[in-house]
């Protein structure tokens, strides 16, 4: 052999492909010399002539279609019968392909495609055998097959065997046997969870000599917890699902709680039927649950953008299509997509049919542009049991909190001192906020180290009290605070000031004020406009005329209205913000008419007045209304608020009274409003309520609008469920049929690709014309059927495989297996194939105990090189920085890791993770250089090798050979031989002599990671052990199941 | 390339699982990765060699580029400032965009909202340089010292409008996720000239010592669904170069051999059992990482550059992540025989404050950009290097924002833009395409995206019709079901 191992694998493994087709071929030769329209002809008619003789009515040449069997018989333009049963020499399809004459012969050959002499005598033989035509397997729902009788005494453990020994047989090979105990349970547990057995599961399976071991084990798994991590971790691919909205911006999205679903699902094995009516039309149920709604999440994974110039049509067709695309490869097995711009060219689906299923995804509620918003709508608050019920008890502590001071207002005796006087004159006066030092709570913040400098003496102007603020700075630059806890009250007409002194040698282009009630959208500036918010001019920064005179004070003044602060606005911050310069701040406040004293506030009646002049805002809605009353003309309600207001709020004696009660309410309401705020929601599906007509879009173009068409599923796929409602729940039931040809072979052939490596039909993704035919047809309709007739089990449907003696067998490969079956498609002998991205990190966390296994949360950024967000993420968006979280959040199972689409976590995408952008039902499995790297130096495996080795130090007894025997069975699950015993042995002292050595290549070595080191031990040995631990972790064997 | 009889291959399984049981234990790496994979010691003590994974059938004929360097200005440089010069301009000052030029062409949100669209001539000169007399701006003043050997494109189209569906667009044919990069294509159907480094690399570009931007997408150097071993690797300029390349600390290169020939022991027994060809193919990809060790910090240090060539990129060369540093690096990475390198540089995306924005980045790239074709040129490589240059899209010719004589913004245009090419089987010293007095519309000679991948391909002797793949049925390609090879800009 002289490939290169860049290309030797994809190479030999499409050249031995090849071999496998001619063994079968040559199989079925011996059988019978009978062609088989769907296994022989269809695919070559599908593959060759389709793209000018098929489906796709606008390609279509000379009306000659070779898709359909009554137009495949009859005359074409030319008035000739392409086909004539029994006799292939007249044929004129057999003359055309066989034409001499370029102009005539058939592929034409500028389309680059051409029929082997195998072909072109599969088609004479066809004819003359009598052309007998036959629908694509797949469209025609799957028939009750014979199980085969059982080959001569080859075991079997049920119905599986029976099938796949037939195919054995028939190519001359045999079964392996059962694989030992230690490699079955290190299979099937890493199987059915996505994890290794552990020591003890291992000593007590081989401790059980039971008939039923094995099977107790298997119930074991599947009610394990980790078993709906691992499923849904698959689903998952399929589902799109990522943590990043994927286009532009690719900021946070929030629908974790709908992968909780998933797991969660799983994990009560809830039937496949329910699951899939759940996540594609949840929301239509009638009366749906929290779970139903939040199950519909999964169409809300798609790939979507904010980005500035986008049509919102346009997006609305992509989205769509990404659905439909998306449901028809996870339950159709088909590729609908390409009849988004055409009719398909290989499968019946026509594009009127594709938007016919697009219409049901058309019309929901979400807009085009997701706002780069957490939660772009519609989405929904899923609380925790836990959180549930705090909210339950916050709110009945309020209830009766509330109770009590209504009570207590109702008892209270109050009387007016001085309901005869008039209201003092009321003057509007100059109020400081502050001066000298800022208000209580404030928190300075501003540009440079040290923000706010409070200053006096010779070189400092001052206005007022001890010292003036001041600046100086290149550029847009400010000091600025927020968070002040009494904040400043804006009443009507009140105007906001503060006093400059520009430097006459260093004046700044721009001075500005800005203020903050909650948001900073309130500036002024004076000068140039290259403040904050500059070429606005409006409330949110308005010009307010040019720069003041410099080296004097200046009284900057702004009414509050006009920058949008009406009455009742409140501010806690401040800023005072300049371009260049050198500027001096004094004394900011505001222009408002004086508060009342203690002993007026002590009248109701004054207060009311002063309200009536004043007009301050803030007041409850409810008292707001009540005062606009006239006095005389209030009823008893309106009275009462009013009264109940007063003597909570305002009454200098009465607040006194209540004020703990109302402390009390006022900390149960914050604790409440906290508790909402933490609940997280979740994307969702909600129908609108108008539907949007769907068209048929020409090539697929949002600009070609043609027919309109309304929502229905293709027909020559079986019909609709009768008194199923036309919308997304009638789609799910129509798919969920029993009758339905495709669902159930799809599903069942990718839980076989699961445990297998390869479905029955290798391209689960394509179940159409041309996809891969299935290895074993009746096997696969003889899951299919039994799977619906279990009601969906997943589970059971899981277990009838994984209790086949076909999975039990050992996986040990042979030259002449290799030879005759290279790719393991006839399954004579076990699944051996190198586990997925997430396996692999899971498992090193879980055998060095690091592990944090709680189910379910929001996702976690663990470990990643530095600088990976950051070259690709666009400046403004919320996950361009990647801040790496600590503690036990890196030690979360892989399908908790946060997944930014648009730079996914590359010690995943490196072992073949798909990127989330698109929906994935089949992984590649390669075996790179760059793979080699991540386990031998990120730092999530070195950590891991070090933990290990403290384990195996604590746990693995006393003598080496002990301990290495410990950390082989952790990691593989089997004993090592004598033979790597002595090695491992020899590398242990080699390490440990090393280490001994160079006490920095121990400090430095046992120090990756966030986790302590267990100090109790001797460093240099674990260093040694460190070492062999990272050997075994790097096992071809530790990274491929068996 | 070779193939092998599956029973040939079983049979020589079978001699190594003899050769190892004779000397468990004993075994050299290197005569155990050369037992894997013989080419390993095939080729040259830097690991270049001819040819290295691949398609059978490809090249489709022969080649006159091994290699391309792409130059990519995500953001979208403004072709008026640069490269298309429309002096009638000058008289249009704040008028508004005829109707008819405009002619239905979609506007982005972003301007959409303007009531007029004010004419915004270009503030930069403009001057002829080269035996043909290009016009290029003042902005450019190396690039337009190296024109004659440039063919400038200035009719390229694309129908995509945004940056996120038309990088897509432009580097994977689709302006949908889920296609396959122009790297990883070409990875996959002409394979590596090095068996130490990716076939596909890719270089991110500091702007002013950071990065910002519009975003780039870790799909536009994707391998869609080819396998994931086609996808650009990323060569960073901080930590590692290559992800996970360093040994961890305290694990010396000696300690690391060690490690990986037991490791290659124990692997061998296990194949020995089981008889797993993916075991042998495990043992050498952990040879080709540990060669991956050394050879790319040999890539990436600049040490035995001469001070001459330094000087030719400019002093940002010496700053790891510039783009200068990066055109450095890309002609180490093609010497190397990297097939497809791809440098971008961001900050293109110039809606307000134009003139001064692509005054710094023609500052930046102007000179790395004209010593990169030189420094090839010198080497003897331009032959058989293609360089590429240019963004998604172009930029509008009226403005975006408040216009003044100098100052103005540009939104973005997808009907005509500039990019050049050189190099490899590209007609040096051209400029093809026209577009009309407003740099709206092309006039003459329309080089649609999908025509300058498929002339790309074309130069290096793939026909963009016969790279294909069958996914979900169908057979995929990089121009979709377009394209045509621009023929008049091959040499």
């Amino acid at each position: 052999m002289s490939s290169s191992s860049f290309r030797r694998f994809p190479v030999n493994l499409l050249l031995l492909a090849a071999i496998f087709a001619v063994t079968v071929e040559s199989l079925s030769a011996e059988e019978s010399n009978r062609i088989e329209f769907g296994r022989d002809i269809l695919p070559i008619l599908s593959d060759r002539c389709f793209q000018c003789h098929g489906p796709d009515e606008a390609q279509r040449e000379s009306n000659l279609r070779l898709d359909l069997k009554e137009e495949a018989f009859s005359e074409a333009d030319s008035g000739e019968v392409a086909i004539q049963p029994g006799d292939a020499s007249k044929s004129p399809l057999i003359s055309r392909i066989t034409h001499e004459d370029p102009d005539l012969l058939m592929p034409p050959p500028e389309s680059g495609l051409t029929l082997s002499e195998e072909e072109i005598q599969k088609l004479r033989k066809w004819i003359d055998q009598g052309a007998k035509w036959e629908q694509h397997w797949a469209f025609v729902p799957p028939k009750n097959p014979k199980v085969p009788r059982p080959v001569s005494d080859w075991a079997t453990r049920n119905p599986i065997d029976h099938f796949i020994h037939e195919g054995v047989q028939s190519a001359g090979l045999t079964p392996q046997p059962e694989a030992d105990k230690e490699t079955l349970l290190r299979r099937v547990t890493l199987d059915l969870t996505g994890l290794p057995p552990t020591i003890e599961e291992m000593d007590d399976f081989l401790a059980d000599d039971t008939p039923e071991a094995y099977e107790k084990v298997v119930d074991r798994l599947l009610k394990s917890d980790r078993y709906g991590e691992h499923m849904a971790r698959v689903w998952l691919d399929a589902a799109r699902y990522a943590d990043t909205h994927g286009l532009h911006l690719d900021n946070e999205r929030q629908i974790w709680p709908y992968r909780d679903w998933v797991i969660k699902s799983f994990n009560r094995n809830m039937p496949f039927d329910e699951f899939t009516i759940e996540q594609l039309a949840g929301d239509l149920l009638p009366a749906p649950n929290l779970g139903q709604k939040v199950a519909t999440g999964f169409n809300r994974c798609n790939v979507t953008t904010s980005e500035g110039g986008s049509i919102d049509e346009e997006y609305y067709v992509r989205y769509a299509v990404d659905r439909v695309e998306t449901t028809s490869t996870v339950w159709l097995g088909l590729t609908a997509g390409c009849a988004a711009c055409h009719d398909h060219k290989f499968d019946p689906l026509t594009q009127k049919e594709f938007y016919q299923l697009f219409s049901y995804f058309f019309s929901l509620t979400e807009k085009a542009m997701d706002g780069n918003a957490l939660l772009p709508p519609p989405a929904i608050k899923v609380p925790t049991d836990e959180q549930r019920v705090q909210q339950q008890n916050l709110n009945e502590e309020l209830t009766r909190l509330r109770a009590e001071i209504r009570k207590r207002l109702d008892e209270y005796v109050y009387q007016d001192p001085r309901s005869d006087v008039e209201l003092p004159t009321l003057q509007r006066s100059d109020r400081i906020w502050f001066d000298d030092e800022l208000p209580a709570g404030a928190v300075p913040q501003g540009n440079g180290e040290n923000p706010w400098k409070f200053v006096s003496g010779e070189e400092h102007p001052v206005f007022s009290g001890e010292t003036a603020s001041v600046r100086t700075g290149e550029g847009l630059t400010q000091h600025f605070f927020t968070g002040a806890t009494e904040p400043l009250m804006i009443g009507d007409n009140d105007s906001l000031f503060a006093y400059v002194y520009l430097d006459p040698d260093n004046p700044p282009e721009t001075v500005q004020l800005q203020f903050n009630d909650g948001s900073w959208e309130h500036r002024a500036y004076w000068g140039a406009d290259k403040g904050h918010g500059a070429g606005r001019n409006n409330a949110s920064n308005l010009k307010m005329g040019e720069l003041p005179a410099t080296g004097e004070w200046v009284r900057l003044e702004v009414p509050a209205a006009s920058v949008g602060l009406n009455s009742g606005a409140k501010l806690n911050g401040w800023a005072f913000t300049q371009f260049g310069g050198t500027v001096h701040w004094d004394s900011p406040g505001i222009v408002t008419i004086a508060p009342l004293s203690a002993e007026q506030l002590a009248s109701q009646n004054i207060w009311e007045l002063y309200l009536k002049e004043v007009k301050q805002g803030g007041l409850p809605g409810e008292v707001q209304k009540a005062l606009d009353v006239a006095s005389g003309d209030r009823n008893e309600g309106q009275l009462k608020a009013i009264r109940d207001h007063y003597l909570k709020q305002v009454n200098p004696e009465s607040t006194q009274y209540f004020a703990e009660s109302l402390k009390q309410e006022q900390d149960r309401t914050n604790e409440l409003n906290t508790l909402n705020g933490a609940i997280p929601s979740s994307l969702i599906m909600e129908e609108r309520a108008e539907p949007r007509q769907a068209h048929i879009l020409e090539r697929g173009e949002y600009t070609l609008k043609r027919d309109p068409v309304s929502s229905a599923t293709p027909e020559w796929l079986g019909p609709q469920p009768e008194e199923s409602p036309n919308n997304r729940l009638g789609l799910a039931k129509w798919l969920m049929n029993p009758e339905h040809p495709l669902t159930a072979r799809v599903t069942v052939n990718r839980y076989w690709q699961h445990y297998f490596g390869t479905g029955l039909v290798k391209t689960s993704e394509d179940f159409g014309i041309q996809g891969e035919r299935p290895s074993h047809p009746e096997l696969l309709d003889w899951l299919a059927l039994d799977f619906i007739d279990s009601g969906w089990d997943v589970r059971r449907m899981q277990k009838q495989i994984v209790m086949s003696a076909t999975y039990r067998q050992a996986s040990r490969v042979t030259p002449e297996q290799l030879s005759i079956d290279p790719e393991n498609r006839l399954l004579s002998r076990g699944p051996r194939f190198r586990l997925d991205a997430e396996i692999i990190r899971d498992q090193a966390l879980y055998v060095s105990g690091l592990m944090h296994g709680v189910l379910g949360g929001p996702s976690v950024k663990p470990y990643q090189p530095a600088g990976l967000w950051k070259p690709v993420g666009f400046g403004g968006s919320n996950t361009s920085v990647f801040k790496q979280d600590s503690g036990e959040k890196l030690y979360r199972r892989s399908m908790y890791t946060f997944w930014k689409r648009t730079s996914p976590p590359p010690s995943m995408t490196t072992f073949d993770a798909p990127d989330r952008e698109t929906c994935q039902v089949r992984r590649a499995r390669t075996n790179t250089p760059l793979q080699a790297l991540v386990l031998m130096n990120d730092v999530q495996f070195i950590e891991a090798a070090r933990k290990f080795a403290e384990r195996i130090l604590r746990n693995g007894g006393e003598s080496d050979e002990q301990r290495l025997v410990y950390a082989f069975r952790s990691i593989v699950g089997r004993r090592p031989s004598t033979e790597e015993l002595e090695k491992l042995l020899v590398f242990q002292a080699d390490y440990r002599q090393q280490f001994g050595q160079d006490e920095t290549a121990v400090t430095q070595f046992l120090s990756a990671g966030e986790s302590p080191r267990d100090e109790s031990l001797d460093a240099s040995d674990l260093a040694a052990w460190s070492m062999l631990a990272h050997l075994l972790m790097n096992l071809s064997e530790t990274i491929t199941k068996g | 390339m070779n193939t092998q009889h599956p029973l040939r291959e079983a049979a020589l399984v079978e001699t190594r699982r003899h050769f190892f049981g004779r000397t468990a234990g004993g075994i050299g790496t290197a005569a155990l990765a050369s037992l894997v994979n013989p080419q390993l010691f095939a080729g040259n003590r830097d690991g270049t060699m001819d040819r290295v994974g691949g398609l059978e059938e490809l090249p489709h004929f022969a080649p006159k580029a091994k290699r391309v360097i792409y130059l990519f200005m995500s953001g979208a440089p403004s072709q008026l400032d640069m490269w298309d010069y429309k002096p009638k301009m000058n008289d249009w000052f704040d008028k508004d965009l005829p109707d008819s030029i405009r002619n239905g062409q979609r506007i982005t949100t972003m301007t959409s909202g303007q009531k007029r669209f004010p004419i915004a001539p270009s503030t930069f000169k403009f001057d002829q340089h080269g035996q043909h007399g290009a016009w290029v701006s003042e902005l450019l003043p190396h690039t337009a010292g190296m024109v004659d050997d440039l063919a400038v494109v200035k009719t390229v189209n694309t129908e995509a409008i945004n940056h996120d569906p038309a990088i897509t667009y432009i580097q994977t044919g689709s302006q949908l996720p889920g296609r396959p990069s122009t790297g990883a294509w070409l990875s996959y159907g002409l394979g590596s000239m090095n068996e130490n480094l990716p076939a596909f690399v890719v270089l991110h570009s500091t702007v002013n010592g950071g990065f910002g931007g519009q975003a780039l997408y870790a799909r536009l150097w994707g391998a869609g669904f080819l396998s994931t071993r086609h996808q650009g690797v990323s060569l960073r300029s901080n930590g590692d170069p290559v992800l996970y390349l360093s040994n961890p600390q305290g694990i010396s290169g000696k300690m690391r051999r060690r490690m990986l020939d037991e490791l290659a022991q124990m692997n061998q027994s296990r194949y020995d059992e089981v008889g797993d060809p993916e075991i042998q193919s495990r043992i050498a990809q952990y040879e080709m990482a540990y060669r991956m060790q050394t050879s790319v910090p040999e890539l990436t240090d600049i040490s035995d550059e001469s001070e001459k060539t330094l000087e030719m990129y400019g002093e940002e060369v010496k700053k790891p992540g510039t783009f200068a540093a990066n055109c450095l690096l890309a002609r180490r990475l093609a010497e190397r025989g990297v097939r497809f390198t791809q440098v971008f540089i961001r900050q293109w995306d110039q809606h307000g404050n134009l003139p001064n924005d692509i005054r710094r980045q023609c500052g930046i790239i102007d000179q790395p950009c004209a010593a990169l074709v030189k420094d090839l040129k010198q080497r003897g490589m331009l032959e058989d290097t293609l360089v590429v240059w240019g963004g998604e899209f172009g930029r509008t010719i009226y403005c975006q924002g408040g216009l003044t004589k100098t100052n103005y913004g540009r939104d973005h245009h997808p009907r005509c833009y500039t990019k050049w090419m050189a190099g490899g089987g590209i007609r040096p010293g051209i400029v093809y395409g026209e577009t009309d007095d407003f740099s709206y519309n092309v006039t003459e000679n329309p080089v649609h995206i999908h025509d300058l991948n498929a002339t790309m391909l074309h130069c290096l002797g793939v026909d963009h019709e016969r790279l294909t793949f069958k996914h979900q049925g169908r057979n995929f390609r990089l121009t979709d079901v377009h394209g045509n090879v621009v023929k008049d800009i091959l040499a």
